[in-house]
């Protein structure tokens, strides 16, 4: 029997061998004090070089390593100055920035005005193939003078001083002394704080950067977890492993309600819940008057109360409230279910079959309540669910073919109308299922108008032509939904930014 | 099966016929490799766009097309399929469309906490399942089946997500006693490696009591009680052996299915391994990462499979790998 028992110690030496090789996996949570603060986030930053993507939970971690060149007043959403200290527009197609003297990248180098243009033109260069080219694709040149950026536009461009508040300065000869690849794993930035460690996919720790030009910030260090499920999310604060955590569903923040050293901390955003309709081969909702009962059959309330539990503001179309353009003039969007019956039996589409395209990306119950809405004026819905990547390719594809409603999100991060209006149903553009030509010129005019006064008014129009035709309701304004300890003070602001430096730990 | 105890050289268990049963089998991996790669690169690109899930909302058609280019997803499918071979030869796996980084290189990333979750999940299963196992056949149709066997039962029945959520609620979130999630040091893998042990226990549990019955009844255990040997050394001189085999083929297909990613565990625990990777690859459609962690997960399940079959060989030495054991 010596030979079993020598098996079996081979077997028992092996298991333990492969554990020890396991082992090779470090923690990376040690000495966290009163000054740090956990965050919960969904996904682990995609990356942290701010030239690449712009993803919530990558920007919320690298805005906090660079400073943006302009920002955003957390409370009033006016343009405030950050890298940029004043901007002035030479011509229609020409900015120039004055540049904060005096600043320095965490690494000792000065911040200059040619900072800022690599920063830009790294965005705009093909080879490096960022993802927010789209965001800047107006601007056709953008140089240091001196002291000061200049931008050109290929048109007068309205939105620019938007965007730019996404943009992020990198030190140009760090950044082409380390390469793209290494900068994304070391990133130097001159903002409030610096990268202290990072473990791929679980977490990243930042520490406040002794050399930044603004006031110390009190959070003197923050750790960023990456935790996908919203139940563990909620979890993690109860258990007060984290401070602060992300994007809660209402469900998730009725939880905590409970607790009370817990929080619920939210507010309106840009995002706003949409309805929008196939017009060119919708079937029964090529025709407007559908489209007008569909809008009226729709219980907008019970889906704030029920389903958003509160966490969402009524609206009057697809334009966030918050936004440049939007109609105060118009009526929020009313339930009128006998009007929507009249309607439907006016076009005689009675007892039709409509397909309503979404992807698990959406709250289902939400398409489930407007497929019970729709049921109840005589409309079968049938929902067509796949996944986001099958769903855009379907509803982005040219041949018009998804169905004949979608329910879906949208945000621009520009606060802007033509963030929105543009893409959404400008003819030919990849989300839009609608023309017309009235609509496309108003729509093309105030893109290039930099006069606000005047831009209003094109939008004052254009968004009476989409009241007429409906090519697409807004359900509701959407709420960011953070849970938080009590010990943190913080106000969330309406473009999910996170700078760390707005916050307070007690 | 015949039970009379063989002996021989420990060099046979290394034979000619061995050798060209370990060379075959690896010849037929690379082929299944290859397979599985050939179908998940096709499918994969059949099932949407990576880049319009990486440009802003506002995007045009234009830009879409311009990421397009950039990530090599307008040349043909055959020239990106025949350029996906020709590097992942030279093993290169290619570069990640999200992260940017080499898919290579996220994978290793990930692996040890995959490994360590694994393991620690399968010796948790091995540890329960073997003793609950052993248990339920000695004292068959006793209270002690009667009760050890719906528990571990019940441990199976309950998906991950349930009695992960749970475990967490009672230890993390009521007593404060464990992290509720992420890693922390070796006390953070216990409960998602209980979720996940108590997923495989039962199919340990069934195995090894299945396998203890059948040799309950023979002669060379009668024999040993016969001698006097007590429970504890029947158990563990002589039924120990014997049971090896088909509880080994099951830890086996158990190592290896979690060392693929225990996906739903790892995404409740925010446990930073390969599971949760798959997950966010496969719905950001970076194909260059799905790729590389089907073709690991592959060889895992291959090399672990071998393993397995060439271990038989030194737990049973009448049985050879390349099937020709001697008679016994």
């Amino acid at each position: 029997m010596t030979r079993n028992r020598t098996a079996l110690k081979a077997l028992a030496a092996a298991a333990l061998c492969l554990t020890a090789a396991a082992c090779g996996i470090s923690p990376a949570t040690a000495g966290r004090d009163a000054a740090t603060l956990v965050i919960d986030t969904v996904n682990y930053p995609s990356t942290l070089d701010p030239g690449q993507q712009y993803d919530t939970d990558s920007y919320s971690v690298y805005r906090n390593i660079f400073d943006p060149l302009l920002r955003r007043d957390p409370k009033t959403n006016q343009l405030t100055p950050s890298i940029a200290t004043s901007w002035t527009q030479l011509d229609p197609k020409t900015w120039k920035f004055a540049i904060r003297p005096g600043v320095t990248f965490s690494d000792g180098t000065p911040l200059t005005a040619a900072d800022a243009a690599f920063s830009l033109n790294r965005i705009l260069d093909k080879s490096f193939g960022s993802q927010q080219y789209a965001n800047f694709s107006v601007v056709s040149a953008a140089s240091a003078d001196g002291p000061d950026l200049i931008v050109r536009t290929s048109v007068p461009s309205p939105t620019l001083l938007s965007y730019l508040t996404t943009l992020s300065v990198v030190p140009e000869a760090y950044v082409k002394k380390v390469g793209d690849k290494v900068f994304a794993a070391k990133p130097i930035g001159s903002g409030p704080y610096v990268l202290a460690s990072a473990t791929a996919g679980s977490e990243v720790v930042l520490q406040a950067n002794p050399k930044w030009w603004g006031p110390a910030p009190q959070v003197r260090s923050a750790v960023f977890r990456a935790v996908p499920n919203v139940a563990s999310r909620v979890a993690d604060l109860q258990s007060r492993k984290a401070d602060l955590v992300t994007t809660l569903s209402p469900d998730a923040a009725d939880q905590i309600t409970r607790d009370p050293k817990l929080a619920v901390l939210s507010t309106p955003t840009e995002r706003v819940a949409y309805v929008a309709f196939n017009t060119i081969k919708g079937g029964p909702a090529n025709d407007p008057r559908v489209r007008h009962a569909i809008a009226a059959a729709i219980n907008y309330d019970a889906l704030i109360k029920n389903l958003q539990r509160g966490y969402a503001k009524p609206i009057n179309s697809l334009l966030s409230p918050l936004a440049f353009g939007y109609d105060t003039s118009l009526p929020d969007n009313r339930y009128d279910p006998a009007a929507a019956n009249k309607l439907i039996d006016e076009a005689g589409v009675r007892g039709a079959t409509v397909v309503m395209a979404t992807s698990p990306s959406f709250n289902p119950q939400i398409v489930q309540a407007i497929q019970a809405d729709l049921g109840a004026i005589g409309l079968k819905v049938q929902i067509s669910n796949t996944d986001q990547a099958t769903y855009l390719k379907k509803v982005q594809a040219p041949a018009h073919d998804w169905g004949a409603v979608r329910f879906g999100r949208w945000s621009c991060s520009c606060l802007d109308a033509d963030g929105v209006v543009y893409p959404l149903f400008h003819t030919g553009g990849i989300w839009s299922s609608y023309s017309n030509p009235a609509f496309d010129k108003l729509a093309e005019q105030a893109r290039t108008v930099t006069d606000p006064a005047a831009r209003q008014q094109l939008y004052d129009e254009s968004f009476k032509i989409l009241a007429a035709d409906l090519p697409g309701i807004g359900l509701f304004q959407d709420y960011a939904i953070y849970g938080a300890n009590s010990r943190l003070s913080w106000t969330p602001d309406a473009q999910e930014s996170f700078f760390l430096t707005d916050m307070k730990v007690s | 099966m015949a039970t009379i105890s063989a002996r021989r050289s420990p060099s046979r268990v290394l034979s000619s016929g061995t050798t060209r049963y370990v060379a075959g089998r690896l010849g037929q991996a690379v082929l299944a490799l290859f397979g599985v790669v050939t179908i998940v690169f096709f499918a994969l690109r059949l099932s949407g766009d990576p880049a319009r899930l990486l440009v802003p909302d506002g995007a045009t058609a234009a830009d879409i097309e311009r990421l397009r280019d950039k990530l090599g997803l307008n040349a043909s499918l055959w020239h990106q399929y025949v350029d996906f071979l020709g590097n992942a030869i030279h093993g290169d796996l290619g570069y990640s469309y999200v992260q940017n980084r080499p898919a290579l290189d996220l994978i290793t990333e990930r692996l040890p906490y995959t490994a360590n979750l694994a393991v620690a999940a399968l010796l948790l299963s091995l540890v329960f399942g073997v003793t609950v196992g052993v248990i339920t056949a000695l004292k068959r149709g006793k209270w002690q089946e009667r009760v050890l066997m719906p528990v571990v039962l019940a441990g199976q029945a309950m998906p991950a997500f349930w009695t992960g959520l749970l475990l967490v609620l009672v230890f993390s979130v009521g007593l404060r006693w464990l992290p509720s999630t992420g890693y922390d040091g070796p006390l953070s893998l216990l409960l998602p490696s209980v979720t996940l042990a108590s997923l495989s226990a039962a199919a340990i549990a069934r195995v090894t009591r299945g396998a203890v019955l059948e040799q309950l009844p023979l002669d060379y255990l009668r024999t040993a009680r016969a001698k006097g040997a007590s429970g504890l050394r029947l158990v563990t001189r002589h039924l120990a052996r014997n049971t090896a085999i088909p509880i080994l083929t099951v830890a086996a297909l158990e190592l290896a299915n979690l060392l693929g990613g225990a996906v739903v565990t790892e995404v409740i625990f925010a446990w930073p391994g390969l599971g949760q990777l798959t997950i966010q690859s496969v719905s950001a459609r970076d194909f260059p990462v799905v790729q590389a962690i089907v073709i690991l997960a592959s060889a895992v399940y291959v090399v672990i499979n071998l393993g397995t079959d060439l271990l038989y060989g030194v737990i049973d030495p009448r049985v050879s790998a390349g099937g020709k054991g001697e008679p016994s």
